[in-house]
């Protein structure tokens, strides 16, 4: 994943390869390269290898997408389908 | 939907959001807090990619409980063991293995050994078994993998059998290729490689191997177009068609055997041909002198034979009575088989004058008194002085100076004549009894003076003197003096 230093920060918080996670990964990276064209950067974790890691976003269920920056952090539960549901979520204006 | 604030504690918002997402079946694993700190618990699907691959891995592979109990494994284990999946689970895992395969799996990282698993109506199959220890939730339970060392080991035969196999051909003392189907060569004995100077893997043989037939009726079989013949080599065995090898000094006037045969597969199905080149030369040779010698032994038994016949006519032409027949005949033929012995222990080469001197007069050693330098004498040369001197001896026992308390002075001298070199040669008798005058020439006088003078073109003089008979002879020893075909002792000279 590209590191920006002023752009979109995301935290995907998945668990091994359940078919939401894998869903809720192959959706954030597409709306990411339609919305936030070299302004993103995508850390996906996997809470099966390190499950002590969900304490640090208070996440309950998998898969959860936290935006970390811009403040202030938002939270989107799902596998990211519904594409004008994570835009709203993460404050992203519909290109 | 907002956000409440910087805190990262979940907002009542998110809390309903959440609840609604589990309920909308929009997430597949939820997180749980237990003795141990947060634990995933997968709502679905989580671990079917995992489960397919442990089920369809080539090694066998199964987790058992803390005491032993296998709890789950898959199908290649199963199939391992001959075994339906249903019977095993719950089953022991010693009573799997011949001697129980007490592997340890409590130690972090596993462990391995090697262990015979039994198998169904089968011999037990050699396993090498990995074991290490997982957490089932709060109960300890061991990882097991299983590897089949059966397919290893017979890869190990496998490559140990190909290494004899190469080793045999790289070693083999003959030159020995084999060929493909289409004719080229895909190995080489070394032997190969050093009459070729070079390795001709890769080559057509033909194009390696530059033969020629060394039996003209053969030419015609390695004449054909090299393509043919090159086919011919890979598909059809044939033996024993003797060939040179052109261009190639380590090969030159060498013959080898041609042979081929067909390489087969594991399914009998013929993959190529084994073409061996056997050096025979040194065989050839053995048989060229064979031949050669049989026809020498044939020729001079029929020389023999001649001169017997003809010594035979002669004698008893000459004998008064049957008495004097065989007492001539039978001395004859003793000098004749003496001159043969000498020949036969020098193998047909010259002969030391002194050392056919010495046997010849053995009889009388002591009175014979021989005076002369070393010289070679040609075998040839050898029969007719024989009989030369056999007759001289004959006479001088009778009625010369053997017969009495006399002696005999045989001396010789090498001269070198018009036509080469000579040996002169003087047998002297004295202290014999007074020798009267011949009246007629006898037959031993006859026969000195016609064997000198046929088998060694040389010149005989006898000298009847009454203190006892003086005889030169005079002959050539040098190379041409004689052919070496002609027959030592004609029918000429005794006839």
């Amino acid at each position: 994943m590209t590191e920006t230093t002023d752009g979109y920060n995301l935290r995907l918080y998945v668990a091994g390869q359940t078919p939401k996670s894998m869903a809720a990964m192959t959706n954030l990276k597409k709306i990411c390269e339609a919305h936030l064209p070299g302004r993103y950067t995508i850390t996906v974790i996997d809470l099966m290898k390190d499950p002590a890691l969900a304490q640090r976003d208070q996440i309950v269920a998998i898969p959860t997408l936290i935006r970390h920056l811009p403040e202030p952090l938002k939270r989107i539960i799902g596998d990211l389908s519904n594409v004008e549901k994570v835009l709203v979520g993460l404050d992203i204006a519909p290109a | 939907m907002s956000a409440s604030d910087n805190d990262t504690s979940i907002s009542s918002f998110e809390a309903e959001e959440t609840v609604r997402a589990i309920y909308q079946g929009a997430v597949d694993a939820v997180v749980v807090h237990g003795r141990n700190g947060p634990q995933i618990v997968t709502l679905s699907g989580a671990d079917e990619p995992y489960r397919v691959l442990v089920d369809r891995m080539s090694d066998g592979a199964l987790t058992m409980s803390g005491d032993g109990t296998l709890l789950y494994v898959n199908s290649r284990f199963a199939e391992m063991v001959s075994r339906p999946l249903d019977q095993l689970i719950g089953a022991s895992f010693t009573s799997l293995f011949e001697a129980g395969c007490a592997v340890d799996g409590s130690q972090a990282g596993g462990s391995r050994r090697e262990c015979q698993l039994l198998r169904a109506g089968q011999a037990a199959l050699p396993v090498s078994v990995w074991a290490g220890p997982i957490a089932l939730g709060d109960q300890p339970a061991t990882l097991v993998t299983v590897t089949d060392l059966s397919v290893h080991r017979r890869a190990e035969q496998i490559a140990a059998a190909e290494r004899f196999a190469r080793s045999i051909l790289e070693q083999a003392t003959e030159a020995i290729v084999v060929l493909d189907r289409s004719g080229s060569i895909t190995h080489a004995s070394d032997a190969a490689e050093h009459l070729l100077g070079a390795s001709p893997i890769g080559q057509r043989f033909t194009a390696a191997f530059k033969l020629e037939a060394s039996d003209p009726d053969h030419a015609g079989l390695l004449d054909r177009s090299s393509t043919s013949l090159d086919s011919m080599l890979a598909t059809k065995p044939f033996h024993g068609i003797e060939v040179r090898l052109r261009g190639r000094d380590v090969a030159a006037g060498r013959t080898f055997l041609l042979s081929a045969g067909p390489l087969f597969d594991e399914a009998k199905t013929a993959v190529g041909s084994i073409v061996t080149l056997t050096d025979i030369t040194a065989r050839k040779r053995a048989e060229e002198q064979q031949t050669m010698l049989v026809a020498e032994l044939n020729h001079r038994v029929k020389n023999i034979l001649a001169i017997v016949q003809s010594v035979a006519a002669q004698t008893l032409r000459n004998a008064g009575s049957l008495d004097t027949f065989n007492e001539r005949f039978a001395g004859r033929l003793r000098a004749l088989a003496l001159a043969h012995d000498i020949l036969t222990k020098t193998r047909w080469g010259g002969v030391e004058l002194t050392q056919l001197l010495t046997e010849i007069a053995a009889p009388y050693r002591e009175r014979v008194e021989l005076q002369g330098p070393p010289l070679l004498l040609p075998s040839q040369a050898v029969v007719p002085l024989s009989m030369v001197l056999h007759e001289l001896m004959t006479n001088a026992a009778k009625y010369g100076a053997l017969s009495a308390a006399g002696k005999v002075l045989l001396g010789w001298e090498r001269v070198e004549g018009e036509a080469g070199a000579m040996v002169r040669m003087l047998w002297q008798e004295s202290g014999g009894p007074t020798v009267a005058p011949r009246k007629k020439t006898g037959f031993g006088t006859m026969l000195i003076e016609r064997v000198v003078s046929y088998d060694l073109d040389g010149r005989a003089t006898l000298d009847f003197a009454p203190e006892g008979l003086t005889c030169t002879l005079q002959f050539g020893i040098g190379a041409g003096k004689m052919a070496p075909d002609a027959p030592p002792v004609s029918d000429r000279a005794l006839g």
